[in-house]
C-alpha cells in the first residue's frame, strides 16, 4: 500500500493524499463525506456513482466550481471547497 | 487506409482495438479514463503497486492492455471526453476535449464501446452522503485504494454485488449485510446455461470464498428501503425489508451502517450512439440498448458497437463482441479478415448467459411502493415524487417527456442518467399506462454528451 505523499486543503483544512487518487477518494479517506450542499434545499451530498456519471460530488477546485471530485486527480497544493449551490 | 476510431478502453474497446490493429487497420482509441481497462479492469496509478489481489482476473486485462500499448498501429488518447457528436453522409464527427482543449475527429469507421454504469432505484434517503452505488464503492477500492466506510451494507440485485462485497471484505471493511432482492431459485431454469459458462461459476466461487472470510451472511429476498442521516447529515442507518417476489415490503428492521452500496444491475450508456443517430431498442430488461446486426454493425453503415451498450452481459461477452466488431471494422476499411464460425459460437454462448442474468435478476415493480411523497427522484434538480405527481394531476402531463419539462426532472447536469429510466416507470404508473419504447428511448436522448465549460470551446480549434 502506498504512503501519503501529497497535501491539499479542503475548506482550509490540510488533507493528505496519495498521488494518483481522485479528490473524492482522498476526501473520503479523510472521512469527509459531504462534498456539496444542494442549491434549493441545502442538502448534503457526497460521492454517489464514483465514476463521473451522476455529478453529485461537485466541489470547487482552485476557484472553479462544478468539478467532479470522483474523477479529478488530486494535485499537491490544490484548494478544494464545499460547493454550496453553484459556488463555494 | 483509413483509421478505425474506437471509443472506450474497457474489455470491448480493448479487444476491438487489438483485433482491428492485428488485422492491419490503424486504430485511434479514445478513452475518458486516465488509464485503460474500463470499469472492470480499473487500476490505480503505478505507485500503488501490484493490484492482482483486488481482481478476479486482472492478468487477462493487463495482457490485453499491454498488447494494445505494444501495437505500433494503435494510438491511444487517454483522458479524452467526447462532449458532442454527429453523423452525416457516412462521416461521424466527434468533438473531444483532450488535455484542456477541443479536438475534432472525423471518421467513416467507428466502433462504440462506451460501457455501462450502475442502475439505481430511488427510496427515501437515497440522496444522503454514504448511500452509494456498488460500482462507486468498487472504483474507490480498485482505482484509489480507498475503502468507502467501516460498516457497509451491500444490497440490490445482480451478480455484481458479489465482487463488491468481496472487495470490501478483502479491504478490511465490515460487510454487515449482503442483500439480494431476488431468490436464488430463479437460476433453476438456467442450469444448462450455467454449465456451458463454467468460467462464470468459477468467478462466482472466487468471490464467495473471499466474502466467506468476513462475517457476512448473504440474505435473499431482502432490500434496503430507507436510509437515515445522523446529526451531521450523513448516513447512520438503513431500513432493511423482507420483500415478496414483486418487491413489496413485508417486514422492516433497522441496522446501523456508514455506507450502503446499492445497485440494481446496469444501465448501458448509449448517449454517444444516440447522438450519432444509431437506432436504439428496448431490451428484455426494459433497458435501452444499441441495435446491432450479426457483424456488430449499428443501423449506420460503418458505425459498429460492442460490449455493454448492446445489452448488459459482462466482460467475456464484451470481449468477443469487441473482437467481432474489430474484424468487421477492419474489413470495412479494406483489411483481409473475416468473422469466424467460432467467434459466433462463443458470442452466442455468452449471450445465452446474458439472457439468463436477466431472468435470474428481474427488477419487479414493487419498488415503487417504497417511495414517499418527499422521496427525491431527480438528484440534480431536487425534484421529488410529489412534484412529479403534481405535474400529472394538477398540470395535466400525459407522458414522461411533458412531466420532465414541467418539473425539470432529468434536466440537471447528469441529464437523466440516474433518474431517467425510473421516472418513465413512475409517470406511467401515475397515468395507469405502460411506458412505450419511444418513452424509454426519449429518456436517454442527450444532445450534449458531457457538459463542459464554454471557455474550453472558445479556446478550441
Amino acid at each position: 500500500m502506498s504512503q501519503f505523499d501529497i497535501q491539499f486543503t479542503f475548506n482550509g483544512e490540510t488533507i493528505s493524499a496519495i498521488s494518483g487518487q481522485s479528490v473524492g477518494a482522498a476526501l473520503l479517506a479523510a472521512k469527509q463525506r459531504t462534498l456539496r450542499k444542494t442549491r434549493f434545499n441545502q442538502k448534503g451530498r457526497g460521492v454517489f456513482c464514483g465514476i463521473g456519471v451522476c455529478f453529485d460530488c461537485l466541489v470547487v477546485i482552485d476557484g472553479a466550481s462544478n468539478q467532479r471530485a470522483c474523477i479529478t486527480e488530486v494535485i499537491s497544493g490544490m484548494k478544494v471547497q464545499t460547493q454550496v449551490g453553484t459556488n463555494a | 487506409m483509413h483509421n478505425v476510431v474506437i471509443v472506450g478502453g474497457g474489455p470491448a474497446g480493448l479487444s476491438a482495438a487489438l483485433t482491428a490493429a492485428v488485422a492491419g487497420a490503424p486504430v485511434l482509441l479514445l478513452d475518458s479514463n486516465p488509464r485503460l481497462g474500463g470499469q472492470y479492469w480499473r487500476t490505480p496509478a503505478d505507485n500503488f503497486g501490484d493490484q492482482n489481489e483486488n481482481h478476479f482476473d486482472l492478468a487477462t486485462g493487463l495482457k490485453l492492455i499491454n498488447s494494445v500499448k505494444a501495437q505500433s498501429n494503435i494510438q491511444v488518447l487517454s483522458g479524452a471526453q467526447i462532449w458532442s457528436a454527429s453523423h452525416k453522409d457516412g462521416v461521424s464527427t466527434l468533438r473531444v476535449i483532450y488535455q484542456g482543449s477541443e479536438k475534432i475527429i472525423n471518421t467513416g469507421n467507428l466502433i462504440l464501446a462506451t460501457g455501462a454504469y450502475d442502475r439505481s432505484l430511488p427510496f427515501p434517503g437515497w440522496d444522503i452522503p454514504g448511500v452509494m452505488t456498488p460500482g462507486g464503492v468498487q472504483s474507490l477500492i480498485k482505482g484509489h485504494g480507498v475503502v468507502a466506510g467501516k460498516r457497509v451494507v451491500v444490497a440490490g440485485s445482480g451478480p455484481f454485488l458479489l465482487p463488491v462485497a468481496a472487495g470490501l471484505v478483502k479491504s478490511g471493511a465490515d460487510v454487515v449485510e449482503l442483500l439480494e432482492a431476488n431468490k436464488s431459485w430463479r437460476w433453476a431454469s438456467s442450469i444448462l446455461v450455467l454449465l456451458e459458462n463454467l468460467s462464470k461459476i468459477k468467478e462466482g466461487f472466487y468471490y464467495i470464498e473471499a466474502i466467506s472470510k468476513g462475517k457476512v451472511r448473504a440474505r435473499f429476498g431482502q432490500a434496503v428501503v430507507g436510509a437515515y442521516a445522523g446529526e451531521n447529515g450523513e448516513l447512520e442507518s438503513v431500513d432493511i425489508a423482507k420483500i415478496d417476489r414483486n418487491f413489496k415490503i413485508k417486514k422492516v428492521r433497522n441496522i446501523k451502517c456508514d455506507v450502503a452500496a446499492i445497485g440494481w444491475g446496469f444501465t448501458a450508456d448509449t448517449s454517444l450512439a444516440g447522438a450519432l443517430g444509431c437506432k436504439q431498442v428496448v431490451a428484455k430488461d426494459e433497458s435501452v440498448v444499441v441495435l446491432i446486426d450479426s457483424k456488430q454493425q449499428t443501423s449506420i453503415t460503418g458505425v459498429f458497437a460492442a460490449g455493454e451498450i448492446t445489452g448488459i452481459g459482462g466482460s467475456e461477452l464484451s470481449m468477443i463482441e469487441g473482437e467481432i466488431a474489430g474484424k468487421s471494422a477492419a474489413k470495412f476499411v479494406g483489411c483481409a479478415v473475416d468473422i469466424s464460425r467460432s467467434d459466433l459460437i462463443i458470442r452466442a454462448k455468452k449471450q445465452r448467459f446474458a439472457a439468463a442474468l436477466i431472468k435470474a435478476y428481474p427488477i419487479k415493480s414493487g419498488w415503487r411502493s417504497w417511495l414517499d411523497e418527499q422521496t427525491v427522484l431527480c438528484r440534480c434538480e431536487e425534484v421529488d415524487l410529489a412534484d412529479l405527481k403534481d405535474s400529472i394531476v394538477e398540470l395535466g402531463a400525459t407522458d414522461s417527456r411533458t412531466a420532465k419539462l414541467l418539473t425539470r426532472c432529468g434536466m440537471g447536469l447528469c441529464q437523466g442518467r440516474i433518474c431517467g429510466r425510473f421516472v418513465v416507470d413512475l409517470v406511467a404508473d401515475q397515468l395507469n399506462i405502460s411506458p412505450t419504447d419511444i418513452d424509454r428511448i426519449a429518456a436517454v436522448s442527450r444532445p450534449i454528451i458531457t457538459p463542459i465549460p464554454l471557455g474550453v470551446l472558445a479556446a478550441g480549434e
